[in-house]
């Protein structure tokens, strides 16, 4: 078990041309409206930082180092976000795997930011 | 009509998607798939009290989370007419080549003409 | 599920399991129950003002979201004076 995770992490953690041979391309005869295929493309966020949340609120930020079909994920360097008891602070948890069915939400942090109310200005 | 044929036809548009936990994100719908799962790109999220804000340059959620999704209004006149579309197609190509005629087949599947005349004894009873 | 097709085209009241009233035309559905209401509307109770009414417009609702669809009669709809309803809000599942 802990060979193919790790062996896996590697793989995916490769730039790429890696991915490639992980999974079969999708068919040429693919119907445009059944959505096989991921709809979220995890290469593009390899070793960078995203923010993950899960059921039952959890939140975490690590560095993506692999991932499967199922969104199950490797992120490095984790920490969690913990927003109760009231002042939000974070605690530290190293190299984790993230399992797939639990995460609710995920998204780069670079680029994201914590903003004003941007509705009243629409108003 | 099919609420995820409403959801492909939202693609590029911006909608209004709020989480069972009551956050909610501003966007425009990227991709979506047969769970509902959806990614959004330039999005704005609120939380659950509606007194926190976040700019996210993109986001994947799992469908699973979703309570609702708002969208527009013409979506709806785009979907039906497609459809249309579609029927047509479908008709001038019946009996074309049989892989395809099983994909088409649905004149049957598609829902409406099927319950109507045969709903009252299975459907009834299943329901 | 397919005791649906017959609402189609037709004005429902949706009720969530937040507690929230939707009334809107249902304009589709799945088998899971997910719902598309077009023109829909929230309605919010309260004990102090009458029933307000807020436009969502072109709303697609999950079917684990949803308690209740009821097909609504616009003649007895229509003859309701919503400003003149005083009622509680519907709270929340808890669980």
């Amino acid at each position: 078990m802990a060979d193919r995770g790790r062996g896996f992490s590697r793989g995916r953690g490769a730039p790429g041309p890696g991915r490639g041979g992980g999974r079969p391309p999708p068919s040429s005869s693919e119907p445009n409206k059944n959505k096989r295929e991921a709809i979220l493309d995890l290469s593009k966020y390899v070793n960078e930082r995203i923010r993950v949340k899960f059921t039952g609120g959890r939140e975490v930020t690590g560095i993506l180092k692999g991932y499967d079909q199922l969104l199950n994920l490797v992120v490095d360097e984790v920490e969690e976000v913990v927003n109760e008891p009231a002042p939000s602070h974070t605690r530290s948890l190293g190299l984790a795997v993230l399992r797939g069915p639990t995460v609710t939400l995920v998204s780069p942090v670079d680029g994201s930011e914590e903003i004003a109310n941007p509705f009243l200005a629409q108003e | 009509m099919l609420p995820l044929s409403l959801l492909s036809a939202a693609q590029n548009k911006p909608m209004l998607v709020e989480l069972k936990n009551g956050e909610t994100f501003n966007g425009h719908l990227v991709n979506c798939d047969n769970f509902m799962n959806i990614t959004l790109r330039e999005v704005y999220q609120t939380s659950a009290d509606g007194d926190r804000f976040w700019k996210l340059k993109e986001c994947y959620i799992r469908g699973s989370t979703i309570k609702y999704l708002r969208v527009p209004d013409q979506l709806l006149d785009v979907v039906k007419e497609d459809q249309l579309r579609a029927r047509e197609a479908n008709r001038t190509t019946r009996g074309g080549p049989p892989g395809r005629g099983g994909r088409g087949a649905p004149p049957r599947g598609r829902g409406a003409p099927r319950a109507a005349p045969r709903g009252g004894g299975r459907g009834r009873g299943r329901g | 599920m397919s005791s649906l097709q017959g609402y189609v085209d037709h004005r429902v009241l949706l009720v969530l399991q937040d507690g929230r009233s939707i009334v809107g035309v249902l304009a589709g559905f799945d088998q899971k129950a997910n719902v598309v209401l077009s023109d829909s509307k929230e309605r919010v109770y309260s004990l102090e003002e009458g029933v307000e009414e807020i436009p969502l417009g072109l709303y697609l609702v999950k079917g684990d979201m949803i308690v209740l669809i009821g097909e609504i009669d616009d003649a007895v709809d229509s003859s309701v004076d919503l400003s003149t309803i005083r009622a509680e809000p519907i709270p929340p599942i808890r669980y």
